[in-house]
């Protein structure tokens, strides 16, 4: 049962067909907390975070999610997960309102034709101000910029009120700004509301500070601890296969050559 | 000239009149998804692969393999693998990887369609019907079938309506959220294929595409939200198979399907550019 733990994986080893996308992955994240996943393309870190979903069924290993064993119970464990996906994966032929789309995963859950109820229109709105995007309710999704359908896709994962985010790549695309101001988001809920955020990014620097715990994946396990223990010369080298620049600011290691699509 | 108000008021007429109706109710709901999870070329694949059903049916009866073998039953036959081909291929949402298998599936169908075609010859007019088609020589059973699978889609639609939005929207999120996207995907697919067996006889395999895709494609420019798609949609395909009827009912020699296919690719294209203003 819950023990404090947001998510528990084991010996996690995930194939598709015969190329393995995950080794041998072992962690354990406390709750709550904020962890930044970064590692090469093509090194699991979206897999991973299906895993956690359960939208992946492993080679071998288990996954719980604050207790919850995913394998035998993956709806009960999506119910505590507010998930992200990348935004090149979403359709924008579909013409939907933000209000629309952020009222879309809670009804979801009730299976078809559901009416939304007061408090699920209450619980929309809450999403749209926690990410400051309440402005925007009748707009078209497809009219707003990348940043800000980012964040009304933050705000329909808010809207499950879930205890954890999964988000993949939220920063693809979005100048720095606008990176900024959905950090700080983040950062907060974090701080504030006590969700567990899980984040996969190519470019760690910006997320640093903002960072409980790193993973650092090349389909094994490279390293997993606090930033500083992790942002390391040889730890890089062996994700990256490339030396990669580290340059101490304030007492916070940063990368200087950050991600080189190896 | 015969007076117009007999002409509209003759039984074929009314078949043909309700067909509209019913045709733009398909219209606005399958062509609709169609046009969200941009698989407009499902519905060509489709309309080809149900020709080759039909030729094939046309065949069996022949022969007397199975005598009395439903052309309609064929089409569906056909449609439907062709359908459920392309979405095993596109299960996990990658639309692109589903056009490829649907060009292969039209290159294989038409194939076998003109195989057949060029084996039942006497009987090739038969097949041939279906290309073209003709609202004005629905029979009645035509009718009762294309009221049917019309209701069957308008119901499995409003009943999975915000699931088929979600899956249409992210797939990945759908099944993230507890949604069963691949079944709905499944689901969605077989309403196309069914909707463009029915319509087929109606306007024919190449008018089908125009009818089903392009008032979903027109609407889909100016709207909101998905519930105004549908409405728009709805209103298109009707205004172009009205107008389409009266003008075969003014001059006898005119094809209303192909001017209602001149309607609705034309609001497209006007949707299209006032849209980019």
């Amino acid at each position: 049962m819950d023990n404090g733990y947001a998510v528990e994986v084991e010996n996690l080893t995930v194939k598709y067909g015969e190329e393995i996308a995950l080794e041998d992955v072992s962690f354990k994240l406390e709750h709550p907390s904020f962890l930044t996943i970064i590692g090469p393309n093509g090194s699991g870190k979206t897999t991973l975070l299906k895993s956690i979903l359960g939208l992946i069924k492993p080679e071998k290993g288990s996954i719980k999610v604050f207790g919850i064993n995913v394998l035998e119970n993956a709806t009960k464990a999506r119910h505590m997960i507010g998930y992200v996906p990348q935004r090149e994966r979403i359709s924008t032929n579909v013409p939907i309102r933000v209000s629309d789309i952020v009222l879309m995963g809670r009804l979801a859950r009730y299976g078809p034709l559901t009416v939304p109820s007061k408090h699920d229109m209450k619980k929309v709105k809450e999403a749209l101000e926690l990410v400051g995007m309440i402005d925007f309710w009748d707009k078209k999704f497809s009219n707003l910029s990348g940043g800000q359908q980012q964040r009304v896709l933050i705000a329909r994962a808010l809207a499950v009120e879930p205890k954890m985010l999964l988000l993949d790549e939220p920063f693809s695309a979005v100048d720095i700004p606008t990176q900024r101001e959905i950090l700080n988001i983040l950062f907060n809920l974090r701080m504030r509301e006590n969700i567990t955020v899980v984040l996969v990014t190519h470019d760690v620097n910006p997320v640093i500070e903002c960072s409980d715990k790193i993973m650092i994946l090349n389909k094994k396990l490279i390293a997993y601890g606090k930033p500083n223990d992790v942002i390391k010369d040889e730890v890089l080298l062996k994700a990256y296969g490339a030396a990669v620049k580290i340059i101490a600011h304030e007492g916070i290691c940063y990368v200087l050559s950050g991600d080189t699509h190896a | 000239m015969p007076n117009i108000l007999d002409i509209l008021l003759s039984p074929f007429m009314i078949r043909a009149i309700i067909a509209v109706v019913l045709i733009a109710f398909v219209a606005s709901t399958a062509g609709s998804f169609t046009v969200y999870r941009g698989l407009t070329f499902l519905v060509a694949g489709v309309a080809h692969a149900a020709l080759a059903g039909a030729a094939l049916a046309i065949l069996l009866d022949m022969y007397g393999i199975i005598p009395g073998f439903p052309e309609v039953l064929g089409a569906a036959i056909f449609a439907v693998i062709t359908a459920l081909v392309a979405g095993y291929v596109g299960r996990k949402g990658e639309s692109e990887k589903m056009e490829v298998a649907i060009g292969v599936s039209f290159a294989l169908t038409m194939s076998i369609a003109i195989l057949l075609i060029s084996m039942i010859k006497e009987y090739a007019v038969r097949a041939w019907g279906l290309i073209i088609g003709d609202i004005l020589l629905l029979t009645e059973k035509d009718l009762l079938l294309l009221t049917v699978t019309t209701l069957v889609v308008i119901f499995t639609t409003l009943l999975f309506y915000k699931e088929f939005v979600f899956v249409s929207f992210d797939m990945e999120g759908a099944t993230a959220y507890g949604v069963h996207a691949e079944l709905y995907h499944y689901v969605m697919l077989l309403l196309i294929a069914l909707s463009v067996v029915v319509v087929l006889k109606g306007v024919g395999a190449i008018l089908v595409y125009a009818m089903i895709v392009a008032p979903a494609a027109a609407a889909n420019q100016f709207s909101k939200s998905t519930t105004s798609v549908m409405i728009w949609s709805f209103i298109i395909a009707l205004f172009g198979g009205i107008i389409g009827l009266i003008v075969a009912a003014l001059y006898v020699n005119v094809a209303p399907s192909a001017i209602a296919g001149l309607i609705v690719t034309a609001s497209y294209f006007i949707a299209l550019i006032v849209s980019r203003k």
